[in-house]
């Protein structure tokens, strides 16, 4: 066995012990109220945040697109849910509107919320099973959009990552406008049960986080099985050398396109999974920023690994729980949370300098800076 | 620095000659006096007699004095403050001048108070009331400054349209020497006129048509009211709507002109912004997200500056902008050095990573900002940009915007020279071409980087500078334009002046047209957007694409 396999065996197994506990030992540490049901909550939440996390690896760190538009698809795969949910919780005055579109809800038809008529898109939502198939359906469709106009005239690099974010601020806006009935910038928020459980009951905080790591679980597989194939080899094709790979005869728009579509479904199913646990969904969550953070957790753990991706997003987002509240030592002020974007930032700033391979590198440099010999894998080359 | 001292002994002499003359404060008291005298016709006169003496202080008395404000003190004429109560329940009257409105202190510079049953209050009566009313106007119309003229003049058009001061205004009319003040008599007499049911309808019909001939704003909105209100006879309806049509159409050239000076400004920033990014995209091929931190920076600078000259809206020194140009171009120039050569420069091989590292120095620059200056700081732009010109009526240039226009045409010929004329420039526009090129023939290529992201910086930077004149600056001013620069430069294309020029003034044109006449600003951002993607779909390469037949890049 080579050294190589022995490694990719040994990461294996690693894997697959940590999803042993994620499955056992968390709800197992949750009986023994080890920890409360508010940390499970927390970690079937970023949970979540790992499987978008994931999608973006596939694309960026092995197709080397950089989309800036992930957290878009994954707010509409929640808003998608939250849809179906605001619709278990309708108002009193008039049961076939949801409370939360009163928020904001103008009246176009008669004066009294009791002649508020649903608006056509919201009908839809009503069913589980349909609401479940258009969180993921409506990401990939836009993706595929996108993907489209965006791949067919060949914007790539840096300019497709502009492009993409330019389209997030106009659907964050877009959605933040009251006469869209999505309730502004407000967002959906006014829940009450989910799947007739109650949203407040632990068990459903429980339930959630096993669905949301079993999908995780299945989502890596899943690109696992992808980069591993012919395709994947494609698309690594397609990062390191496009126009090679289009003068071999390929069209790498139609690979690009269907791997972003699907990176799209992944976000709008972690969104899906997310809304249930967050219970509050806003415009705000597709802003710029959040799209680039995740890009962030995926450079933190390493790109082009795809578990690297979960353990960024696991890792920054515990970081900010821990440090978005004041620490203090000695009962001096140590830390207050307004310093958090300036360490995210230099967070940002010394990954991409120093660890250019994200944090799963880090084992490997160490032990090579220690024996001194030179590390067999190849480097892989940097996308354009 | 010889031309900055003609500039201020011109601005000094200039202020001494706008300064009032000051009248003879003991006549005026004595007259003021008289107004306290029991004989009615010796009231009336006394304040003819004011009136008569044209100081524009008067203004303030007048109003004083039909509330009621006017008290004799001690045998002087005082105005009353606001009454206090101190704690045994005795009432204590503020005494303040007469004509400054300011408190009269005593010998030890203590304001002055009195027992309310010291003073005795002067009666106004109805006639008087009418008459101070009529006199504060007076005033006002005669007053020597052409601006409070057109205050008066503007306000004694709006309700309640009296029509005792119509000879005044008609005399203005003829005779002022301010063609403003002139046009704006006419308008006034015409919308007493026309609103006076007194009047038989075709005189109020005529100062209508006459208000047509004027094409003016403000009898719009008045004859608005009357349609609603039903106050015109029903045969007389088509004149009045004819009237309005055909101020409508000049309105409608007036927001026409308003919406392409508001395009063409807000064009121009996003040129400043954009031109920096230009050049370093086309140059190293680096987003620079910090781009618009850049402009906060230039922005927090000249705040900085505006501190330590001491320039405040009350009391201004204009110096500090003569300063806050270059210095926001250093200071902004000198970080974006920092940040090129500390981490883009061995990122440069990495143009997706640098631009992650940059958006992280933006975080980062942002929070620093937010920490020291807190959340939002209101900037007073340098008097002499405060003000106006109106080129036809209704059409206004602010002064503010026309000097941001200016600068980006002065900064954009700078640059043009630079890349064009100068050896550096040529260095650059050779890095820019072909960089493994240049560096054959012995360009130093990491210099040329480092000073065009500098320069870039350096332009955000006046870019934030020139934005403080025209609003108030935050830490996270930056990220409403860096979206907007960026769309710029793809549209324009990369690396090409002329492309950003007109991409710049193009967007910013259309967005404010489309706001202007059709959209919500959030639709109208949104459509221009989806055009922007189908324009890319055409041009890939931008507006003017380079020439040549490469496969990418």
């Amino acid at each position: 066995m080579t050294d190589r396999a022995a490694r990719l065996v040994r990461h294996r197994v690693l894997l697959l012990v940590l999803a042993l506990f994620g499955l056992v030992g968390i709800p197992g540490l949750y009986f023994a109220k080890v920890i409360d049901i508010e940390t499970v909550n927390t970690l079937g939440r970023y949970l979540t945040y790992a499987m978008v996390a994931i999608g973006l690896d596939l694309i960026w760190g092995y197709a080397g697109i950089l989309s800036l538009c992930q957290a878009l698809f994954f707010a509409i795969g929640a808003y998608a849910m939250g849809m179906f949910m605001a619709h278990q919780y309708t108002s009193l005055d008039n049961p076939a509107i949801p409370q939360s579109l009163y928020l904001v809800y103008p009246f176009e038809i008669g004066e009294t919320s009791a002649d508020a008529v649903l608006p056509w898109f919201w009908v839809p939502f009503k069913s589980f099973p349909v609401a479940l198939v258009l969180a993921i359906c409506i990401p990939a469709a836009v993706a595929a959009i996108i993907g489209f106009f965006g791949f067919i005239s060949r914007v790539r690099g840096v300019y497709f990552a502009i492009l993409t974010q330019a389209l997030t601020v106009g659907a964050c806006l877009f959605f933040g406008d009251n006469d869209m009935c999505l309730c502004g910038t407000n967002g959906l928020s006014q829940f009450s049960t989910f799947l007739g459980v109650d949203l407040g009951s632990e068990k459903l905080k429980l339930v959630m986080y096993l669905v949301s790591l079993v999908s995780t679980i299945g989502v890596y597989l899943l690109c696992r099985f992808i980069v591993q194939s012919r395709f994947g080899r494609i698309l690594v094709a397609i990062r390191d050398d496009e126009n090679t790979l289009h003068f071999t005869g390929y069209k790498p728009h139609q690979y690009k396109l269907f791997v972003f579509a699907l990176s799209a479904a992944i976000a709008g199913l972690a969104g899906a999974l997310y809304i249930p646990q967050m219970q509050i969904i806003t415009p705000s969550d597709m802003a710029a920023i959040e799209s680039i953070l995740i890009v962030v957790w995926v450079a933190v753990g390493g790109r082009g690994t795809l578990s690297g991706a979960i353990l960024g997003a696991l890792v920054v987002n515990l970081l900010y729980k821990n440090l978005t509240s004041p620490i203090e030592v000695f009962g001096l002020r140590m830390w207050k949370p307004d310093y958090w974007p300036i360490l995210l930032g230099a967070v940002f700033v010394g990954v991409v300098m120093f660890l250019p391979r994200g944090l799963l590198s880090l084992p490997g440099r160490l032990k090579e800076r220690k024996s001194k010999v030179p590390n067999p894998t190849p480097k892989p080359v940097e996308a354009k | 620095m010889k031309r900055l001292w003609i500039i201020a002994c011109l601005l000094i002499l200039v202020a001494g000659a706008t300064a009032e003359p000051a009248a003879e404060e003991d006549d005026l008291s004595a007259l003021v006096l008289k107004l306290a005298d029991e004989d009615a016709v010796v009231r009336a006169k006394a304040i003819q007699d004011l009136v008569l003496t044209g100081d524009h202080r008067l203004e303030h008395f007048f109003d004083q004095y039909r509330s009621g404000a006017l008290y004799l003190w001690q045998g002087r004429p005082v105005l009353g403050g606001d009454i206090r109560m101190d704690d045994e329940l005795d009432e204590y009257l503020p005494l303040l001048d007469v004509l400054s409105g300011e408190p009269l202190l005593s010998e030890a510079g203590q304001p002055l108070e009195s027992l309310i049953d010291d003073v005795i209050e002067v009666e106004v009566g109805s006639p008087e009331r009418k008459l101070a009313r009529a006199a504060k106007f007076r005033v006002g119309l005669a007053s020597t400054n052409p601006k409070t003229r057109l205050a008066s003049v503007k306000r004694l058009g709006d309700p309640p349209r009296k029509s005792e001061l119509l000879n005044d205004l008609l005399a203005l009319h003829e005779n002022d020497p301010v063609k403003k003040i002139r046009y704006t008599a006419l308008e006034s007499v015409s919308l007493i006129r026309m609103t006076d049911a007194s009047l038989p309808p075709e005189e109020r019909e005529a100062a209508a048509r006459q208000l047509g001939d004027l094409d003016s704003a403000r009898a719009l909105a008045v004859l608005r009211e009357m349609v609603r209100n039903k106050e015109i006879p029903e045969d007389r309806l088509p004149a009045y709507e004819a009237v309005m049509v055909q101020i409508e159409k000049y309105q409608g050239w007036v927001s026409l002109f308003d919406t392409i000076k508001r395009g063409l400004s807000s064009g121009s920033i996003l040129i400043l912004m954009a031109l920096g990014l230009a050049v370093t995209f086309g140059m190293m091929g680096v987003i620079n997200m910090a781009h618009g931190e850049m402009m906060m920076i230039g922005a927090y600078t000249t705040f900085c500056l505006q501190l330590v000259f001491g320039h405040t809206s009350s009391e201004a020194n204009n110096w500090f902008f003569v300063f806050a140009l270059p210095i926001s171009f250093l200071v902004a120039a000198g970080i974006g050095g920092l940040i090129e050569f500390g981490i883009v420069r061995h990122l440069y091989k990495r143009p997706l990573e640098s631009l992650l590292a940059t958006f992280g120095i933006s975080l980062v620059l942002i929070q620093l900002i937010r920490l020291v200056f807190g959340d939002n700081q209101a900037s007073n732009s340098p008097t002499w940009l405060v003000g106006y010109v109106e080129v036809m009526q209704d059409m206004v240039l602010p002064y503010g915007r026309v000097f941001i226009f200016l600068l980006t045409v002065i900064v954009v010929l700078g640059i043009a020279s630079l890349m064009k004329f100068t050896t550096l420039g040529l260095h650059m526009r050779a890095t820019m071409q072909n960089r493994p090129m240049a560096q054959a023939m012995g360009v130093n290529t990491r210099m040329i980087d480092l000073f065009t992201f500098m320069l870039g910086s350096g332009i955000a930077g006046v870019a934030g500078c020139a934005l403080t004149t025209i609003g108030g600056i935050t830490p996270d001013m930056g990220q409403n334009y860096i979206i907007d620069s960026f769309l710029v430069v793809v549209a324009g294309g990369v690396g090409k002046l002329l492309g950003v020029i007109c991409s710049g003034l193009g967007l910013g044109v259309i967005s404010q047209t489309l706001e202007g006449y059709w959209l919500s600003p959030v639709w109208s951002k949104i459509v221009i957007l989806m055009l922007l993607v189908a324009f890319i779909q055409f041009k890939p390469a931008g507006l003017f694409p380079p020439k040549g037949r490469l496969a990418d890049d």
